[in-house]
């Protein structure tokens, strides 16, 4: 689809100003601070971002999936196809779960139970939630597999998990998460446990059958080159706050937060020849408890100035012709920065 | 030439004198139940001075078993470890243990290599204890400097109260504390994140330049290895599937498994993705290496494989310089640094 069209598909998810503080021994914990973005039907967007950047943590909370005893505090909005989640019960969240909204997560041997076979836990959404027979369950999850390229469906169908390679588990736990067909794929750092060919295999998988059935698709990743080769937009998030999002193509052309642009420089290149010096982040992603006033990011920046330090930047267009106003529903190019970088990144694209 | 690879010397071990470490037809086995599987076979690499080596391929591949059989942990089932000419396997227990202080290894996970209960001043001496080494607390002061702590500050905490790369920090300071010739690189940074992977990579090559250390890197990341080798080694089920100048091989790769690897690597521009869907996509999963394919290993999943890949072993073959260099290879006298082991290689 071009970006036109993409911008014309009906909205699927509508995240607004979503704030979850979580209970900690250390403190409150300030996981995710006033997120929004919206993903339309057939559309996928990757959040990028370290590890304690708030990516797991938001995307659990879309299905309510947080221990509820660790939330202490939890704001804004999360509309899904027009229904409020925060507003569900939850009797009517699990009927969404798995049917509507489905997840993948990063370790496919965890994800999946060792004790069951690959039917049993391919047929139970099948049965759950599409009140399906065991034996015309069964027959489905043959399909599944099949259409998940495992080999030999029909027989690998009664195996364990263990009896599994890693990509194959995860070709499963994503035959599980399409079973009912969802509106919408949760892929939390789907590949990150795979070897690099396997990889490639799992996201040519996920893209064809994006297409195929029109799923809106979240895929979180700590990898700068797996979204930018497969989403149609890029949300970067920093210490729990979303730091930037873009059109895909536009993020590595006309970057504008510095962390997207150290993030982006201080990846090596498979193109640069060998001892290429890096330019690295200094210092380290910040604790998250009791975090200091003003933009998370300043400690690391090269551009920070006093005003980053007091005052925390609000996200805003990154277009200047645009109003300063974000519209509702749409998806343009906006940074959280005082300070925007301007000039074109230097090295290029890969 | 014979089809029995034991016999002759391997092509692609070099006759030099400032080659620090030497594998020959290296073979390590492990014992899982019944079944025995061979981890590394047959593989033979030289490091010279100065240089690093780095190890790729996909997991299970024998690439940590490689860098671990070179400290002797364990002993390899069959093969050489050569150390600056002494074959390590020789080695009685003491002796062994004298030389392997010039050999240091920093591992994955810098936490777990760290003992929790231990200061890091102690960690970071503990070498130079156990060797009664001379002048301990200036060396130690000097290797945390090295690596970025500032020691009147960390020396007296312990290693939960550092973050993953800081512990990395720690771990290089604890390998460098003995001054060693060599340092074994296992994953070093694929447990770090992307902001803090930059600082460690860049720390080990100032490391390298400080303390001539001659390096072998071993790592899944294909352009981790780029950015720190001189010369990369690509593995596949325990066998050595190509080898050479880092910049030949990742730029004109002879194995159609080396091609793979490097084509399956998420490409960082979104413009291009339409022309990745083109590529030839390895099919498949890893054999198991307790039952391995027979002939060349990676028949099983090769775009390019025929019937002679299955009846027979392929040996490393040297890999033709671009032609233009090739006149003045001759010329020069100078073999071509890039060698692979395959019947039918992309550059014959």
């Amino acid at each position: 689809m071009t970006p036109a069209e993409l911008e014309e598909q009906p909205l699927l998810l509508d995240v607004r100003n979503l704030t979850i503080r979580l209970n900690s021994a250390a403190g409150l914990v300030h996981a995710v601070e006033d997120v929004s973005f919206v993903l339309r039907e057939g559309q996928t967007l990757g959040i990028v971002g370290e590890s304690g950047s708030g990516k797991s943590v938001m995307a659990r909370s879309l299905l309510n999936l947080l221990p509820r005893r660790s939330v202490a505090q939890r704001q804004g909005s999360v509309v899904l196809s027009g229904r409020e989640i925060s507003a569900l019960s939850e009797r009517d969240l699990q009927k969404l779960r798995g049917a509507q909204v489905a997840m993948i997560f990063q370790d496919p041997m965890t994800a999946l139970n060792p004790v069951l076979t690959i039917c049993v836990q391919v047929s139970e959404p099948l049965q759950q939630h599409l009140g399906l027979s065991k034996p015309a369950a069964r027959q489905r999850a043959i399909e599944l597999l099949d259409a998940v390229g495992i080999p030999d469906a029909a027989s690998r169908v009664d195996q364990y998990p263990h009896q599994l390679s890693g990509g194959m588990r995860q070709r499963v736990v994503i035959a599980i998460a399409l079973a009912c067909d969802p509106a919408l794929l949760i892929a939390d750092e789907p590949t990150t446990a795979l070897d690099v060919t396997v990889q490639k295999q799992i996201l040519d998988l996920l893209s064809r059958l994006q297409t195929q059935r029109r799923m809106g698709m979240l895929l979180i990743t700590h990898d700068l080159g797996v979204v930018a080769s497969r989403a149609d937009y890029i949300a970067v998030m920093y210490a729990g706050r979303l730091v930037e999002l873009a059109p895909a193509t536009t993020l590595f052309s006309a970057m504008r937060h510095p962390y997207t642009e150290a993030l982006f420089n201080s990846i090596p290149r498979i193109t640069d020849p060998a001892h290429t010096r890096l330019q690295a982040i200094p210092g380290r992603p910040p604790q998250l408890h009791n975090p200091a006033p003003g933009c998370a990011f300043a400690p690391r920046c090269q551009y920070a100035q006093q005003r980053c330090h007091r005052e925390t930047p609000p996200v805003v267009p990154s277009e200047p012709s645009v109003s300063s106003v974000v519209p509702v529903g749409q998806t343009q190019h906006v940074h959280a920065c005082f300070f925007p970088v301007t000039r074109p990144i230097t090295g290029g694209a890969n | 030439m014979t089809d029995k690879p034991g016999q002759m010397t391997p092509l692609q071990l070099r006759e030099r004198d400032d080659i620090v470490l030497r594998i020959e037809h290296l073979s390590v086995n492990f014992r899982v139940g019944k079944q025995t599987v061979q981890a590394v076979s047959d593989l033979s690499l030289d490091v010279a001075r100065g240089e690093t080596l780095g190890l790729v391929g996909e997991s299970g591949c024998g690439k940590s078993t490689v860098g671990r059989a070179i400290m002797q942990l364990p002993p390899p089932t069959s093969g050489k470890v050569l150390f600056k000419g002494q074959d390590l396997g020789l080695l009685s227990g003491e002796a062994l243990r004298q030389t392997r202080t010039a050999l240091q290894m920093i591992f994955q996970d810098p936490i777990s290599s760290l003992n929790p209960r231990r200061k890091v001043r102690d960690i970071v001496a503990e070498g130079l204890q156990i060797w009664g080494r001379p002048g301990q607390q200036a060396r130690v002061r000097e290797v945390m400097e090295a690596v970025g702590l500032d020691p009147d500050a960390v020396a007296d905490r312990r290693p939960h109260q550092f973050s993953g790369g800081q512990c990395q920090r720690i771990c290089i300071a604890r390998s460098l504390a003995l001054d060693p010739d060599v340092l074994i690189c296992d994953e070093p940074v694929s447990a770090l994140d992307v902001s803090v992977q930059a600082q460690i990579l860049n720390l080990l090559e100032d490391m390298k330049q400080r303390y001539q250390l001659t390096m072998v890197f071993v790592a899944h990341n294909l352009a981790v290895v780029r950015n720190v080798s001189d010369r990369v080694a690509v593995m596949y089920l325990g066998k050595l599937c190509e080898i050479g100048d880092t910049g030949s091989v990742y730029t004109r790769p002879a194995h159609p498994y080396t091609r793979a690897l490097l084509a399956s690597i998420p490409d960082m521009n979104p413009l291009s993705r339409h022309q990745q869907d083109g590529l030839p996509l390895l099919q498949g999963d890893l054999p198991s290496p307790a039952n391995p394919p027979s002939g060349c290993r990676f028949r099983t999943r090769c775009p390019n494989a025929q019937p002679l890949c299955a009846e027979r072993e392929p040996l490393m073959q040297a890999v033709q310089q671009i032609e233009q260099n090739e006149t003045q290879a001759k010329a020069a006298n100078v073999v071509s640094d890039h060698f692979v082991a395959c019947h039918f290689p992309l550059f014959g």
